[in-house]
């Protein structure tokens, strides 16, 4: 009997134990400020996040007396067009529509938005590409890097022409386009706050910035890994004004 | 008596708490990590173009529903697209004709359809705990989740082109079970619907310059046995990054009108 109870007391020592060790298994839902967990958490950008209508917070661009008003609405058509033919569209508009999911790897940070089958990346492990030899492209040459709690990403090399051009807030961009935007964690890490700069010394009178917050998802979030859009939808040009054929106009 | 089933009793729960925590434990992505950064398939046997590269693989054995399906697919895939679409005709001496009428496609790169099935462009891998993202460089991406979600139940799922994906780790290498596909062609004779089951196994090389995909397609609908074949990778070389795939479909020079020459 004495021994059968000791049995019992033994079983039911370990299955405690094992249970609250199980329990303490599952990661800790939230960091705890000022410690190592947490930094490590603020410098991990990764989820599912939305802009909501609240979370642009846009000023109007200072732009060089040579904008004129014939160039810009040349843009805005521009853009038009890119969207109506399904063209992938780049910085600055891949960051402001929809949901956005972004991936922070040991080596890069890749960024999706649902509305665009053309992701960006951003490199945390090298400098910027040699201009001699980087294509330019809609959503340019990104690198990163982290100071303190805050992703500096930097960004050149965009392409002047391909993808939507019209940078919120005034002016476009243009080869000689430099951007960096500034990734912060706020409101206990859900929510997401991103200072834009955009410089370009053809564009800009002074530098222009503005900042988006976005809503972190639920963990549960399913992405939309497929947007329907077809260039050859005759209703869809006719709605979004741009039914012509490929024209060039001059810049 | 009493004795000996108290401790077999005991023994059963100690078990049992133990393969509780085994299963609540977070998935180590140890050995996985290898795989972000840049790969580019190759073609390992010299066999020089993509019909080549398939020409080793067995090919699928099918049921005569999987038959059925796959020959109604082939004959949908071979039906004129429009008047204009006549690459596949004859055509006179000098005279120019349009390759391709539609070109890029209708919405955009076919939605990570590349992402199942890798093409000679580069493929782009970052990896997170939560998941894995799969790019190929000519358009799409494919979501790997790791957070241990399940797929979702398929009559709420609208198929896409790389389908519903969750990943985990076996031995440092990833395994991924994917559903949801839109109905299509399989390499190597075989055929897909949106219920058949893939699992991938991504194997890098212990110096991590070589990457082989494992592709298993299961589907008794379908498939007499499971089709199985591999894809090889070679990594980029270092400073490789993602290249931009532009295809503007309003541009006419996509539709590349080649004028054959006089004989």
């Amino acid at each position: 009997m004495i021994i059968t109870r000791a049995i019992v007391r033994i079983a039911t020592t370990l299955v405690l134990m094992s249970a609250t060790a199980g329990a303490q298994t599952p990661p800790p839902a939230r960091a705890v400020p000022g410690t190592a967990s947490s930094t490590a958490a603020a410098r991990d950008i990764s989820g599912f996040w939305a802009l909501s209508i609240d979370g642009r917070k846009v000023p109007q661009a200072k732009l060089l007396p040579r904008v004129t008003k014939a160039m810009l609405d040349l843009h805005a058509r521009q853009d038009v067009h890119a969207i109506r033919w399904c063209n992938p569209v780049g910085l600055p508009m891949m960051m402001d529509s929809g949901a956005i999911d972004i991936r922070q790897g040991p080596t890069t940070i890749f960024m999706a938005p649902e509305s665009s089958l053309v992701p960006r990346y951003v490199y945390l492990n090298r400098k910027h590409i040699s201009t001699e030899i980087y294509d330019p492209s809609t959503s340019g040459d990104s690198v990163g890097a982290w100071e303190g709690d805050t992703l500096v990403v930097d960004t050149i090399g965009f392409h002047p022409t391909h993808g939507v051009t019209s940078i919120p807030g005034g002016g476009f961009r243009t080869d000689k386009t430099h951007l960096v935007e500034r990734y912060r964690l706020v409101a206990n890490g859900d929510v997401l706050s991103v200072r834009f700069t955009w410089t370009d010394p053809t564009v800009f009178s002074a530098p222009h910035t503005y900042e988006f917050r976005y809503r972190r998802l639920p963990p549960t979030y399913e992405a939309v890994s497929t947007w329907p859009c077809d260039p050859y939808d005759q209703e869809r040009a006719q709605f979004l004004g741009d039914p012509a054929p490929f024209r060039t106009e001059k810049r | 008596m009493n004795r000996i089933f108290v401790a077999t009793l005991c023994v059963f729960i100690i078990a049992a708490a133990g393969r509780s925590r085994a299963q609540t434990k977070p998935e180590s992505l140890t050995g996985v990590e290898r795989l972000e950064g840049d790969w580019v398939r190759i073609d390992p046997n010299g066999s020089g173009d993509f019909g080549g590269l398939a020409s080793t693989f067995t090919p699928a054995s099918l049921t005569p529903q999987g038959n059925a399906a796959m020959e109604a697919g082939q004959r949908q895939a071979a039906a004129p697209r429009g008047p204009a679409f006549t690459e596949n005709s004859r055509h006179d001496s000098g005279v120019p004709y349009i390759v391709v009428s539609r070109p890029c496609g209708a919405g955009p790169f076919g939605g990570g359809a590349l992402g199942i099935n890798p093409d000679s462009g580069g493929i782009h891998f970052v990896v997170h705990k939560d998941e894995v993202i799969f790019a190929p460089e000519r358009g799409g991406f494919r979501h790997i989740y790791m957070d241990g979600r399940k797929h979702p139940d398929l009559t709420r799922w609208t198929p896409t082109a790389s389908g519903h994906s969750v990943g985990r780790v076996e031995n440092g290498e990833l395994v991924v079970d994917t559903i949801g596909i839109t109905p299509g062609l399989v390499t190597a004779g075989g055929w897909r619907t949106v219920e058949t089951r893939l699992t991938e196994r991504f194997v890098v090389s212990p110096d991590g310059k070589h990457l082989t995909i494992n592709y298993r397609w299961e589907d008794p609908a379908i498939y007499q046995k499971a089709h199985e074949y591999h894809y090889e990778f070679d990594r980029s070389p270092a400073g490789s990054y993602a290249l931009e795939y532009w295809c503007d479909a309003s541009d006419p020079a996509e539709q590349e009108s080649v004028t054959p020459p006089s004989q």
